[in-house]
């Protein structure tokens, strides 16, 4: 029972932002939430006006948490997002100012746009979860998420991320476009980045806090164990891939399963749980042999869970 | 993969076949053209995949058919209706269209059709008709289970040898029950219907009189006579004492049963034979010559060793007797010489020359018969079945002129003479030789074994058997080539040996060996220490229980681990057949097809099960409960549906 009232104040923060301003934008407002049970980041890769940006802002406006944005550019400098130390004249020494990085939900919007530099430090933070600067450690708030965006069309004058910095992503996902009646409806309604804005908190910091323990506490068992372990075994022996998912991404997917589990108001693991996520979490992070880089990774997941048959009993 | 329906379809006239094929001999004309019409029939239309006979139209002919047949049932004739009746709503039933409702009714009539052959005969082939029944009605019954749930449904050839299998079970357990009823249950040595109202039963291959003569030539039968289980005796031995002719009156030889006390002497060894005849209408009991003892009840023994039965008895019957076959038999006293030497007023001239001839060589009875015994080897007689001799001087025109005869001639001719000469004499009938079967132990004896041959009495040694036929100058190929084994009577040999066991362990298996059975198994339980049984069957009874267990768990291993499995995959199955989700292989997940069948059944199944099978737990029993009773509320589901 005391599940159920934590997973409903979650469930209600979905249906609101999904009803009232997120139309047709489920699924990755989800994994959104996933990532943010679990402490992972979310990419979001598809085109530009979307709503990828909307969709950052109003889970930072819903769950009342701190909301910093960088938009990467090709000349940002690792301090423009961490910060730094400027010299305070009146009281004689330095002090740090910290820079959009120090919030709980950090949009990276087209972060592809940025220098290699640049990218590996946010990524090492991500990664860490902490900031050193001229010797001083700085850890970054908690919950922390890095909702990061990137254009696969325009690829004039970007940095792709690198499969190993890629892994660090939880999720990847796309948006996608609307139906095409919802879609009208947006048109006619015009833009919502005003009302999102406005949004009041529904849930509290410290409720998110402990929906975090709640997830790490949801009952994994062997039968979905095995089943999870099956499909990554699978993605190292097939033949289009060149390297298949490595343990994190093993441990990423069970974690990301519990979030779905608890999203789903359960305190186990179904396998079904484990199947609908496992293209969003595990996709990007296969590396492709050298003439099959053009498959989709999506589909290339999809035959194999296909091919896996779900522990049943 | 195979269609059950073609399946079923070939079951059913199989099954028909095995009801048919058992009761057709004694079916009359009328019964069994209808069922050859209706079988044919059938066979077209199924061809063809039409049916013309819709099954209105067959109730309406058999109306009209039973009543019929009910008039013409009786009391004398209570049998025959009644098959005609089974036998033609089979051929109705086979003519139609094959639902499951008249396949199930094709197998009850094949039942009662191969059960009510039974009341015509008892042969070990209605075992084999049986046992084919059994199997494939209950093949056909599981099939049929499957085609009322989907009329075109399909299977592979090993889901097909896993139905055989199991069908085959289910008589394969019924067969120890079988084996403890059959020495328990009563039973019938006759066919009940013959048993009613014997048709005219087998003539025996001797008959009560010896009429040679009658007839110019004789055709012999082959069937059988009887059997006689008994260590091999010497081919020579073989005589089979039937009856024995007292009374002439030149031509033909009679009995009267008022016959003088005799007091014989069995001094010589005996030998033990059981005798199992084949039903006729004869009351004279075979035995090994000569009987000292026979064993059966209801017998009169005659003075001269011949056993008859106080009353015709229908049916199988066996007896054992004590012979001694040395062809001796010494008397205590003196016998009634004028009993045994009375003739006919008058004898033909040239009998009466020959036998003053046979007077003049000697005093006594031996050399008298001596001297007749020579007269007939050195005469150059023959034996033969044809070219006999006719009329009323038959024996004299055997003794003078044709010279040619079968036993009967050379029996009572000799007997005539001897009694002429003054020598006491009978004839005595009955059979010849046999064949022995070594697989059973027994002889073989077929009608036309039958024969006749003499008995003299010598005095001073009593009753001595002569068999005039062996004085036959071409006696020696007579009876040789009866001896030599062809690979075909090898074969009837085996055959009938199969017979001989049926009708020893089965239809003669009677009452009194039950009342055996039980009084041994009491007095060997009266000497038993009941601990001591205990003891020694306690690791048996370990064994079973270790085998029973293991069984079980292999099954359960094998099939269903647990109920959890035995629950989901009902459940798969209604969610497959009624909301259309395939499930195949656990491609879908459960929550997933609970999204998809959008039932609350459903989730609350899925709710339940998930939460105890994905915490790594068993089902409580309440929780089974619960899911059992989701389980039927979906079936509900299905019905209203349907």
């Amino acid at each position: 029972m005391k599940l159920f009232l934590k997973t409903h104040a979650f469930t209600n923060v979905f249906d609101v932002l999904s009803r009232d301003y997120l139309q047709g934008k489920e699924e990755v407002l989800r994994l959104s939430v996933i990532a943010l049970l679990v402490g992972g980041h979310i990419l979001v890769e598809d085109l530009p006006g979307l709503g990828k940006t909307t969709v950052a802002l109003a889970l930072a406006g819903v769950t009342g948490l701190s909301f910093g944005r960088v938009q990467c550019t090709s000349d940002l400098l690792p301090s423009d997002i961490t910060g730094l130390s400027i010299f305070n004249r009146e009281e004689g020494h330095f002090s740090f100012q910290p820079g959009p990085i120090f919030n709980n939900i950090v949009l990276l919007d087209e972060i592809n746009r940025s220098m290699p530099r640049t990218q590996s430090a946010m990524l090492e933070a991500m990664e860490e979860r902490r900031v050193t600067i001229e010797g001083v450690t700085y850890p970054l708030p908690d919950p922390f998420m890095v909702f990061a965006t990137q254009n696969p069309s325009d690829q004039s004058g970007t940095f792709l991320l690198p499969e190993s910095q890629l892994d660090r992503f939880l999720i990847c996902t796309g948006i996608g476009y609307p139906e095409e009646q919802l879609e009208r409806q947006i048109i006619a309604g015009g833009g919502i980045r005003e009302l999102v804005s406005n949004l009041m908190p529904l849930v509290t910091s410290s409720e998110i806090m402990a929906a975090k323990n709640d997830v790490q506490a949801v009952y994994l068992s062997d039968k979905v164990l095995s089943y999870i372990h099956n499909i990554v075994l699978s993605t190292r022996r097939h033949d289009l891939i060149l390297t298949g998912l490595s343990t994190r991404a093993a441990i990423n997917l069970a974690q990301a399963s519990k979030a779905a589990a608890f999203l789903a108001g359960r305190d186990y693991v179904a396998p079904d749980d484990v199947k609908n996520i496992a293209v969003a979490v595990c996709a990007h992070r296969l590396t492709m042999r050298s003439d099959m880089n053009t498959t989709d990774r999506g589909g290339v997941i999809r035959t194999i869970i296909a091919s896996i048959a779900l522990p049943l009993a | 993969m195979v269609a059950i329906r073609s399946l079923t379809a070939i079951l059913t006239y199989v099954i028909g076949l095995c009801g048919m094929i058992p009761l057709f001999p004694w079916l009359t004309t009328f019964p069994r053209v209808i069922l050859l019409v209706g079988l044919l029939s059938g066979l077209w239309q199924d061809r063809k995949g039409s049916w013309q006979l819709k099954p209105w139209m067959q109730n309406v002919v058999i109306v009209p058919v039973f009543f019929f047949y009910a008039l013409q049932f009786s009391h004398a004739n209570p049998a025959q209706p009644v098959i005609s009746v089974l036998a033609i709503m089979l051929a109705v039933r086979l003519s139609g269209e094959k639902s499951v409702r008249h396949s199930l009714q094709i197998y009850t009539l094949s039942m009662f059709c191969l059960a009510s052959s039974s009341l015509f005969d008892l042969s070990p082939v209605f075992l084999i008709y049986l046992g084919l029944l059994l199997f494939m009605v209950a093949f056909a019954l599981v099939l049929l289970t499957f085609q009322n749930q989907d009329h075109a449904m399909m299977v592979s050839t090993s889901d097909l040898k896993k139905i055989l299998l199991s069908a085959l079970l289910m008589p394969v357990f019924a067969v120890p029950l079988i084996l403890f009823f059959f020495p328990i249950m009563p039973r019938t040595q006759l066919p009940l219907w013959y048993f009613l109202s014997p048709p005219s039963l087998r003539t025996t291959g001797y008959s009560d009189t010896v009429e040679p003569g009658s007839q110019s030539s004789i055709t012999e039968t082959r069937s059988l006579a009887f059997r006689a289980e008994m260590p091999r005796q010497a081919q020579k031995q073989l005589y089979w004492r039937g009856t024995v002719f007292n009374r002439t009156d030149g031509n033909k030889w009679t009995r009267i049963s008022q016959i003088p006390t005799e007091q014989p002497e069995f001094t010589g060894q005996t030998v033990r034979q059981v005798i199992y005849p084949e039903p006729s209408a004869g009351r004279t009991l075979i035995a090994l010559d000569r009987p000292a003892a026979l064993v059966m009840q209801r017998v009169i023994r005659s003075p001269d060793g011949v056993f008859e039965l106080s009353r015709l008895l229908g049916g199988r019957l066996s007896y054992s007797a004590d012979s001694q076959s040395n062809g001796l038999i010494a008397q205590r006293n003196a016998i009634n010489r004028r009993f045994y030497t009375q003739l006919p007023d008058l004898l033909p001239a040239r009998i009466k020359a020959l036998v003053l001839e046979i007077a003049r060589a000697g005093r006594d009875d031996s050399a008298r018969v001596e001297f007749l015994e020579n007269y007939f080897r050195n005469g150059g007689y023959r034996y033969s079945t044809v070219d006999l001799a006719t009329g009323d001087r038959a024996l004299e025109q055997f003794l003078f002129e044709k010279k040619q005869g079968h036993c009967e001639f050379f029996a009572s001719s000799f007997a005539l003479l001897l009694r002429a000469a003054d020598v006491p004499c009978r004839l005595v009938g009955g059979y010849l030789g046999g064949e022995y079967n070594d697989l059973g132990g027994y002889y073989l004896i077929t009608d036309a074994k039958a024969h006749v041959w003499v008995e003299a009495y010598i005095d001073g040694s009593g009753w001595v058997r002569i068999d005039p036929s062996s004085f036959a100058a071409n006696a020696g190929e007579v009876w040789a080539a009866s001896s030599s084994q062809n690979l075909l009577l090898r074969i009837s040999l085996v055959l009938d040996s199969i017979n001989y066991v049926w009708n020893r362990s089965v239809i003669s298996y009677d009452f009194e060996q039950q009342v055996n059975i039980v009084r041994h198994v009491g007095s060997r339980l009266q000497g038993i220490n009941p601990s001591k049984i205990l003891r020694a069957s306690l690791p048996y009874f370990a064994g079973i229980v270790l085998l029973a267990l293991l069984l079980f768990a292999i099954r359960r291993a094998s099939y269903f681990h647990n109920r959890e499995q035995r629950v989901l995959s009902r459940f798969l199955r209604i969610i497959e057949r009624e909301f259309s989700i395939s499930t195949g292989d656990g491609g879908v997940g459960l929550f997933e097809i609970a999204l998809l069948a959008d039932n609350i059944h459903v989730s609350n199944f899925v709710k339940i099960y998930a939460g105890a099978v994905y915490h790594d737990r068993g089902l409580t029993d309440d929780e089974y409960l619960r899911l059992k009773q989701i389980l039927r509320s979906l079936k509900g589901v299905e019905s209203k549906i349907s």
